[in-house]
């Protein structure tokens, strides 16, 4: 059977950016590297929040990218 | 030109590690940056190769100029 294993967290916050020519709004990502693989969406929230204050842009989204090893056990 | 805030936080090694912010809102507001930075520190869901953070080190607006030179 093949198992996963959880290698590493980042944190991803999705600002806008103005709007393209359609009227839609142009997405950027911020992403923030090590992150702890056992942080909670609480913590995360919080500090995506924290950091989304301090800067222009209006925040769209908070995402986390996990990547997990897989492997025969 | 673009600028970007950069929080810096020390570890447990003391060493100091980086947090980029970019486009912030300017004048910055101290008390605002104090308090993100407070709760980083709480929150600890960020790793360093020295550790958890511990304490904030300072903050800082960085402006990056371009010119380009004429070949």
């Amino acid at each position: 059977m093949a198992v996963s294993n959880l290698i590493s967290s980042q944190l991803q916050l999705v600002f806008e950016d103005g709007l393209d020519d359609s009227g839609r709004p142009v997405l950027r990502n911020k992403n923030f590297n090590n992150v702890k693989t056992d942080a909670t969406p609480d913590q995360l929230h919080a500090v995506a929040t924290a950091i989304s204050g301090l800067q222009q842009r209006p925040l769209h989204g908070v995402e986390r990218n996990d990547a997990s090893e897989l492997f025969e056990s | 030109m673009a600028k970007k805030l950069e929080l810096k936080f020390l570890n447990e090694e003391n060493r100091t590690v980086t947090i980029s912010v970019d486009q912030p809102i300017e004048p910055v507001d101290a008390v605002a940056v104090n308090a993100a930075m407070d709760e980083i520190i709480t929150q600890g869901c960020f790793f360093s190769s020295g550790g958890n953070l511990i304490s904030k080190k300072e903050a800082r607006i960085v402006e990056r100029n371009v010119f380009d030179v004429q070949l």
